[in-house]
């Protein structure tokens, strides 16, 4: 037989507190259903698409100030080859053309000098969501050297019962190591969690249902205390980081936060507007569009990055000897040392590879418009940020591919295709001229969660004549 | 039987002198967390009879070639929930009826109050102490002992015992290996040793990626984990174990990326290339190569032997890759020599020729890159921008051609700035296509595989891959970055530039003793670096 009184004590010794705060969560919870809560999903995908594949002309367009088409008129066969699948989303996207990985120039420029890692891959997937400086140690490829924009918005959306961010998808091996995209910190890749299945427990796992009004039985019990054995934990961190130098002390209390985290999230259930319930039938692919939608439902977290996977290539219509890499590189014409390399097949089949990814990112736009938001649908309250590794499958940084959907009710104008000029200097000499940084589209997003930064990243890079380059501000004309 | 060393190698001058480096020469040593590997051993060695079926642990970042790099070690709300999971998995089923209570606690009895007091306090204590690596402070074991009698009250005393477990489980004390520091010395000293249970664990947890052992912790208590000479008696000790097999397993795979076999890249073959190919050559190829390092680094152990030996044990898929004969039942591995003329060592071996081609071929460029950066410790160039990666073919109209000849001919002229050298190596492992099997034909042509050392103090032309093997084997060039990956390995970190004076000193050693990597490994904790830390700032 439980005593409940000796139940309350126990939970008391910092459960209770614990069951107060869920308490709260809950109810924060439900009063932000009044409000649909701002969310992000970054989408995304290996290489870089090229151009012909998805860049428009825009008629009476300007190469020297900011132009745009609207598409709400424009036919499935006016978009280029991959963007066709989005087509029905078309008054609901942002297509952004002319936009530089700037950084990612400067780093190789640096890498080049200091005789670190100069590689494409390793750079890109580096600092393609921190816009800074890649950690460079000799001897092996290089890794992010900074928060990224998920991960900063992880921290300024977390809550009590909500997780910061999910990062789901499949390992991505460009050269030597896995590319996470996604970083804690410098070095820190954040963890990607590759099954549904288990992504699944991680969102709903820790839920302990309310009593029926039957007393509970030993193990009800036992998992009760669940709160209990992490406050205890927790206060051991605490003990222990005291008597450690600084450096110690710092990494057992960013653990302890975690924990108290997890504490706090034990118990609080789904909110009672969403259908926490999941199927982990179809693609894995499709399986994550749906836990993306639940986990936004529930709002068990507001930012989630997603990194497709780099299909087999029967998966998009090609022989199964054939590899996405050596596709990727003779998809465009240009000469190397090496001699000419176009393949006329090779740029067919990474448009293909284009419109694979586009399906399943149409996928993701269908959840988040079937889920009934306010006066429209969580698509109009969720950024949809879909980005490449690279710019072009060739290894280019310039002219990046990037789609915005959704986020109508974040202040974006959308349905219209915007072309930024190239009018900036490159971080390398005999360059071409570039386009606004992509630190300033996450910029952009952070402004459109609700964020007044000016500036994400670096807020400037040298260029090769000893000038600098602004990567600061946002891009006004996504907004409305 | 393990070759004995030639000569008994003390570090007379440098890092085998307490007082012979200069306190630069010695770097940080920071709160390093278990990594995955050891996590998992080490809840196999406390709890070797329980098998709880575990979620899978977020992957350690190895963001400098290995996966115990202390500065990629950063928490995540995923880990914490894994390690919360994990912990609670194995509380539960070490609790799941009154034996294993018994078994767990070591008690006949708690069915008192002053018995289950008693029986309480000791599994706090001993159990603590198992997991805490070291006995628990007074404070320490108040927390327990409060927390247990509440979950105790408020549940029953099993349910104590489990919930306490997983808090152990939990705690900073079992997942960080923390080094206090020891207590304030009479005079102001730069270096101080490290704490002797703290020493305990940078012994096993390198040695056998695991927690001490009964002896360690005793050692450790009782002061004998002091001089030199103690942590190399201990040293031998450790690597005499069949835990050793551990490490020597877990560096060679990462250093040498032999994992990468496991990559959905090498789940198939093309026909050409073998027809019988499956994802179970795939595991065959790097169990294979597994029970090859184990067993050359328990019973010959030197880097030699690791790049010259033929011997190797096959099951029938890797007696069919080999063309060797097999035993007569699947799931049985056999001891076999393997062809002298075909193969020496590990670099000749299904799961390192395989893991660098590609499924319908062999890449010589990439062969020889993985000798350059994993044996030479060279950082490899990129290819340039637009260049193309793709097999070369021949021309139907020109006549057959080797891969050989193709290759020559796409890495021509300007690309030999770097293809000198990628083909120098690559070019040796010719003999071997793309699934690790020996041939010395291509359409029709027979096969070239000599090359050229360069970058090396070995240099000079070879015939094919054993003559590559063999002179690499003795490289100093070589033996140098081998003793650096070990210390990078033995401290979760890149050496420092302070400890460059260090990583010298081992390297001149593991070339006088002829390549003994036990000695290395001897040498690496007997070091100024491993066994003592710099003092505190007061």
């Amino acid at each position: 037989m439980i005593k409940r009184r000796q139940l309350l004590k126990a939970l008391g010794m910092g459960g209770l507190a614990s069951l107060v705060s869920l308490g709260a969560s809950r109810r924060s919870r439900a009063a932000d259903a009044a409000t649909p809560p701002k969310r992000v999903v970054f989408f995304i995908t290996a290489h870089g698409h090229t151009p012909n594949s998805w860049m428009m002309p825009i008629p009476g367009g300007s190469d020297s100030v900011v132009s745009e088409r609207p598409l709400t008129p424009v036919t499935r066969d006016e978009l280029g080859l991959m963007l066709r699948p989005l087509h029905p989303f078309r008054d609901r996207l942002l297509v952004v053309e002319g936009l530089s990985n700037t950084v990612n120039l400067a780093n190789i420029s640096d890498a080049l000098r200091d005789h670190t890692d100069p590689n494409n891959h390793s750079v890109a997937v580096a600092s393609l969501l921190t816009g800074n400086r890649v950690r460079q140690q000799a001897g092996v490829p290089c890794t992010g050297g900074a928060r990224s924009i998920d991960q900063e918005l992880a921290v300024r959306t977390l809550a009590p019962g909500r997780f910061g961010s999910r990062v789901y998808g499949f390992d991505y091996v460009p050269n030597l190591t896995v590319a996470p995209f996604s970083f804690l910190g410098p070095g820190q890749s954040t963890p990607i969690v590759s099954a549904p299945a288990v992504a699944y427990q991680d969102l709903l796992g820790g839920y302990v249902p309310p009593p029926t009004g039957q007393p509970p039985d030993r193990a009800q019990v036992i998992a009760s205390l669940r709160p209990s054995v992490l406050d205890m934990v927790g206060r051991e961190y605490e003990f222990l980081g005291a008597r450690l130098d600084a450096e110690g002390r710092e990494r057992l209390e960013a653990h302890r936060a975690l924990i108290r985290d997890l504490e706090l999230s034990l118990g609080a259930g789904p909110s009672a507007l969403c259908d926490p319930s999941f199927a982990a039938t179809g693609h894995a692919v499709s399986q994550f569009m749906r836990l993306i939608r639940l986990a936004f439902a529930c709002d068990l977290t507001r930012v989630v990055t997603f990194v497709a996977p780099v299909p087999q290539c029967p998966e998009f219509g090609y022989p199964a000897e054939a590899q996405v890499h050596p596709y990727a590189h003779q998809a465009m014409p240009g000469g190397s040392a090496c001699g000419a390399m176009y393949n006329p097949v090779a740029e067919q089949a990474i448009q293909d590879l284009g419109v694979w990814y586009a399906n399943h990112f149409v996928g993701l736009l269908e959840q988040l418009d079937a889920v009934i938001e306010g006066n429209g649908t969580m698509l109009d309250n969720t950024l949809v940020v879909w980005l490449t590794e690279l710019a072009t499958p060739h290894h280019l940084h310039n002219d990046t591919f990037a789609v915005i959907a959704g986020g109508r009710h974040l202040g974006l104008r959308t349905g219209r295709y915007v072309r930024y000029p190239r009018t900036l200097p490159s971080p390398q000499p005999n360059h071409v001229l570039l386009g606004p940084a992509t630190n300033r589209l996450h910029v952009s997003v952070l402004r459109a969660m609700g964020y007044p930064d000016d500036s994400f990243g670096l807020t400037e890079v040298a260029d090769s004549s000893g000038g600098t380059i602004p990567l600061v501000g946002p891009l006004t004309e996504l907004f409305s | 039987m393990r070759r004995v060393a030639v000569f008994a190698l003390v570090l007379a001058t440098g890092c085998g002198n307490d007082r012979g480096l200069p306190v630069t020469g010695i770097g940080p040593a920071p709160l390093r967390r278990l990594s995955n590997t050891e996590y998992l051993y080490a809840l196999g060695d406390l709890f070797p009879s329980l098998h709880p079926v575990l979620p899978p642990l977020p992957a350690d970042n190895s963001v400098s070639g290995f996966d115990n790099e202390v500065a990629a070690q950063a928490p995540s709300d995923v880990r914490i929930a894994r390690f919360e999971a994990i912990a609670n998995l194995y509380a539960a089923a070490a609790t799941q009826d009154a034996a294993a209570v018994a078994a767990v606690t070591g008690c006949a009895d708690w069915a008192t109050p002053t018995a289950a007091a008693a029986c309480s306090a000791a599994f706090i204590r001993t159990t603590g102490a198992r997991l805490f690596r070291r006995p628990l402070t007074s404070e320490e074991e108040a927390h327990f002992v409060q927390r247990f009698t509440s979950w105790a009250t408020a549940v029953d005393f099993s349910a104590a015992v489990q919930l306490t477990l997983s808090a152990m489980l939990q705690a900073p004390q079992f997942l960080y290996r923390a080094e206090p520091a020891e207590a304030a010395l009479p005079v102001a000293e730069p270096l101080v040793p490290v704490e002797a249970y703290a020493m305990a664990s940078r012994l096993s947890f390198f040695l056998w990626e695991s927690v001490p052992d009964d002896e360690l912790l005793r050692a450790a208590g009782a002061g004998e984990l002091q001089t030199e000479d103690d942590v190399r008696r201990q040293a031998t000790r450790m690597l005499a174990d069949p835990r050793a097999l551990r490490l020597a397993w877990d560096f060679h795979r990462q250093w040498l990326g032999l994992d990468r076999i496991m990559t959905d890249e090498h789940a198939v073959r093309t026909t050409e290339i073998d027809p019988a190919w499956t994802p179970a050559t795939q595991a065959a190829a790097l169990r294979e190569s597994r029970l090859f390092v184990e067993r050359s680094f328990a019973e010959v152990g030197t880097f030699d032997d690791l790049l010259t030996s033929r011997r190797a044990f096959v099951d029938r898929e890797m007696a069919r890759v080999y063309g060797v004969g097999g035993p007569a039942e699947a799931e049985t591995w056999n001891e076999v020599m393997l062809p002298g003329d075909q193969r020496a060592g590990i670099l000749t071996r299904a799961a390192f020729l395989a893991g660098y081609s590609h499924r319908g071929g062999t890449s010589p460029p990439i062969r020889g890159n993985a000798v350059n950066l994993r044996l030479l410790c060279q950082l490899p160039t990129p290819p340039p921008d637009g260049v193309d990666l793709s097999m070369p073919v021949a021309d139907p109209g020109n006549g057959p051609k080797t891969n050989r000849q193709l290759f020559e001919e796409r890495t021509a002229g300007g690309c030999q700035q770097c293809h000198h050298s990628l083909n120098g190596f690559g070019f040796g492992f010719e003999n071997y296509t793309a699934s690790g099997a020996y041939i010395t034909q291509q359409t029709g042509l027979p096969i070239d595989a000599s090359g050229e050392i360069t970058g090396t103090d070995v240099d000079g032309p070879f015939a094919n891959a054993v003559e590559l093997s063999s002179s690499l084997g003795t490289s100093k060039v070589v033996l140098r970055c081998v003793a650096q990956k070990w210390l990078q390995y033995a401290l979760g970190r890149m050496p420092t530039l302070e400890e460059g004076t260090l990583v010298g000193e081992l390297g001149t050693h593991l070339i006088a003793s002829h390549g003994d990597l036990h000695l290395l490994l001897t040498d690496i904790v007997a070091s100024q670096t491993f066994r003592m830390r710099k003092a505190e700032a007061p």
